[in-house]
């Protein structure tokens, strides 16, 4: 094998880390450093180090997460952007303002319905990809495997060039398929009901490159040994699969969930640049509602209240998903 | 992915740091640096206008050399943004362009200085132009240039399908529109937005033309009236007809589709005039212009651009001075051959190319009854529930009536 595979199986090990090692989920105790740490020189020369990394968190991170916080329990408008210190607290109003927000539980409908079937189909379809490529095709592997990462690293503004001539119900690519059955083409983008199934064709292609290569990761991450032992003992292709493939692939499976659940919860440029939420709000997510919200009609303390909602939605998600699937690998 | 979202969240984040940490440093007025004292006056214009306007600035340093002129080109795409955060840190510009829609948002952030009405007068400048500075009777923005919607449609085409004149009314544009489609083979017959954001500006010319309006004088909200639903009820039968298409998806080029021919009619602003004939040189005398077909009336919406002085500028009198040049009879005539922005002083539109132009008379005579929206500081927000009931109707979920009666009920809670 090249000794770019190698390098990819290596770094996949470190990839694949928080799962495989004994998971930080569980807690951090394999991960603490043993003894009390000493200030000193050596201390020191650590903070000084890490210093521009801290300076950026809090400035960046740390700083804003908190005032979005406070900003949900005011009603920050668009006069307390010059003004910050009018803006009044008004408890737990937005709050309880969103759940009878007809257009917030409609993109928080949206946002699930996303993630219900985006999220299965992201991962079946990056492990089929993922063993296809690790032992179907010897020659061309390199080429297909940046064929499929490629959509991962391409501007969302390109993407949607290409999908909007692929959905074009006139004269676009799948319209053109249609007419060779001769059957009319639907109009994707513009049909309440197959906008949504569209964003996530679209979500899935964009992103079944980065599940690919984790899995990727994974399996070359299985020794040999295991495999070639299950085979003396005369296992078939589907018996390896299942027993050997499989098993050993969960931790990365579990990594590559929680990480594509969370970010299609977050999902915010497909549909911003495809259909700006619309047609009827059928595509409107959590993170676009809360981007209108916030930057074009200025309730920056709905939006906040809106992103902290969104933010105890996932972490109750990935909590679970860590649960459940924690436990099976056992 | 993750990576979007989190921005949202910062970025209203650094709002928030931005907004207290330095508008205590920023909003004291300061001294006013006289007129004819060396200084550096900073501009920001958006678009085509931030490049084209640095070329002003340098023959206006010419003449007077104790003046510098910094010129910082912002794009469209993110110069509300800019303005915003400039707004928050008090850091805005000593003059900046600003469009009618940001006046509402801008004077309610008390970050404008009013324009001194004895220098700039209002019956210099065509009256929507005016307007679109003016919030609740106080001048914020001298009127710099104007645009307004006409239509568009393809002369050559029209012939094909037997029509020789442009139309003048709606039911002769809906005749063309039909006449396009089954006599000249277009795909469609005009093009109007479904739905989305901004589908609003299609719409006006159909509401203003009936004599509707969002919200009227009064500040109250009047889209429910019958004008409005007759106009929306028009609208909506471009698509009930398949005259126009259901589905038009954000970044959507008209000119293109002009072109080929698929699209024969459309809205448009003075700058597709440059468009198409740079973009499209093969269409050269197949089309022209014509005013927005009446209802009761042909009116059209007001759009352009104003320029506003920093209220914390130290700049003021140079800045005065300035903008005087940009918006005088000369200035506004030099811009107009620079950029084909129509002028809004209509002193202008009396030499050259500008009296001479029979498509630019079009546009004059459109400006003339043009309406500007209100200067609301929520009417993105307003006017969202506009596009929300078009796209209702243009999608066949609801009639007219109800649509706008939703609407009207979501007006008035942000109308006060």
């Amino acid at each position: 094998m090249s000794t770019t595979t190698g390098k990819a199986a290596e770094s996949a090990k470190v990839q694949a880390g928080p799962g495989t090692a004994k998971s930080p989920a569980a807690g951090p105790k394999g991960s603490r450093m043993r003894g009390k740490p000493r200030l000193g020189v050596q201390n020191m020369a650590g903070w000084l180090f890490s210093t521009p990394f801290l300076v950026l968190f809090l400035v960046f991170m740390a700083v804003p997460i908190i005032a979005t916080l406070v900003m949900s329990f005011t009603d920050f408008g668009l006069r307390n952007v010059t003004h910050p210190l009018d803006a009044n607290f008004i408890g737990f109003e937005n709050y309880t303002k969103l759940f009878s927000d007809e257009k917030f539980l409609k993109s928080l409908f949206n946002t699930a319905y996303f993630v219900v079937i985006g999220v299965p189909l992201t991962i079946f379809l990056g492990l089929l990809v993922a063993v296809l490529l690790n032992n179907g095709i010897d020659r061309a592997r390199t080429f297909f495997r940046v064929g499929f990462y490629a959509p991962v690293v391409t501007t969302i503004v390109a993407v949607a060039v290409v999908w909007r001539f692929v959905l074009d119900p006139s004269d676009g690519l799948v319209a053109g398929l249609f007419s060779e059955v001769g059957l009319t083409a639907p109009d994707f983008l513009g049909s309440e009901t197959l906008a949504m199934p569209s964003m996530i064709a679209m979500a899935v292609w964009r992103n079944v490159g980065t599940v690919m290569v984790l899995f990727i990761a994974g399996l070359q991450a299985i020794p040999t040994e295991v495999r070639e032992a299950a085979r003396l003992d005369g296992a078939g292709v589907w018996q390896e699969f299942k027993g050997i493939t499989v098993p050993l692939l969960r931790p990365t499976m579990l990594y590559a969930t929680v990480i594509t659940t969370i970010g299609y919860l977050n999902v915010f440029e497909e549909p911003f640049v495809m259909t700006q939420g619309g047609p009827s709000d059928s595509t409107l997510t959590v993170s676009l509602n809360m981007y209108r919200e916030g930057f074009n009609f200025f309730h920056m303390g709905y939006a906040s209240a809106m992103a902290y909602v969104l933010f105890v939605v996932i972490m109750g998600i990935t909590v679970l998903q860590l649960r459940l699937l924690k436990d099976n690998t056992k | 992915m993750p990576r979007t979202a989190r921005t949202a969240s910062t970025g209203i984040g650094i709002a928030v740091v931005l907004a207290l940490g330095l508008t205590a440093c920023g909003s004291s007025g300061g001294d006013n640096v006289a007129a004819d004292k060396k200084q550096t006056l900073t501009v920001w214009a958006m678009g085509a206008e931030g490049e084209k306007l640095a070329d002003v600035a340098k023959v206006y340093e010419k003449a007077n050399p104790n003046i510098t002129i910094k010129v910082t080109p912002v794009g469209w795409d993110v110069a509300h943004q800019k303005l915003v955060s400039a707004a928050a840190a008090g850091s805005m510009p000593d003059v900046a362009q600003m469009g009618g829609s940001y006046m509402g948002e801008f004077s309610e952030l008390g970050v404008l200085e009013p324009v001194d009405t004895k220098i700039f007068q209002e019956k210099d400048f065509f009256p929507a132009g005016w307007q679109q500075g003016e919030v609740d009777g106080q001048a914020y923005g001298v009127p710099w240039y104007v645009d307004t919607r006409v239509l568009y449609y393809r002369t050559d085409l029209a012939k094909q399908a037997g029509i020789t004149k442009a139309p003048t009314d709606w039911k002769e544009m809906r005749d063309l529109a039909t006449a396009y489609q089954k006599k000249a083979d277009t795909k469609w017959g005009l093009s109007i937005q479904p739905s989305g954001l901004d589908t609003v500006q299609n719409f006006y010319s159909f509401l203003y033309s009936a004599g509707g309006e969002i919200v009227n004088d009064k500040g109250e909200a009047v889209i429910d009236s019958p004008e409005a639903v007759k106009a929306l009820k028009e609208y909506g039968s471009y698509f009930d007809k398949g005259l126009s298409n259901k589905s038009v998806q954000p970044g959507y080029d008209v000119v293109k589709d002009f072109g080929n021919g698929r699209v024969p009619m459309f809205f448009g602003g003075p700058w597709h005039v440059t468009l198409l004939n740079e973009g499209q040189p093969q269409l050269t005398g197949k089309w022209a212009v014509a005013n927005v077909p009446s209802d009761k009336a042909s009116v059209s919406m007001a759009g352009g651009s104003s320029l506003v002085i920093s209220k914390d500028s130290e700049h003021k009198a140079a800045a005065t001075e300035f903008i005087k040049y940009l918006t005088d009879t000369k200035g506004q005539a030099d811009w107009y051959k620079r950029t084909k922005d129509l002028p809004a002083n209509t002193a202008a539109w009396t030499s050259g190319d500008l009296a001479d132009d029979a498509d630019l008379q079009i546009f004059k005579k459109q400006m003339d009854t043009a309406k500007s929206s209100p200067s609301l500081s929520n009417w993105t927000e307003i006017t969202d529930k506009v596009d929300q009931a078009i796209a209702k109707v243009t999608q066949g979920k609801a009639s007219a009536e109800d649509a706008l009666k939703t609407a009207q009920s979501q007006i008035e809670g942000l109308v006060k």
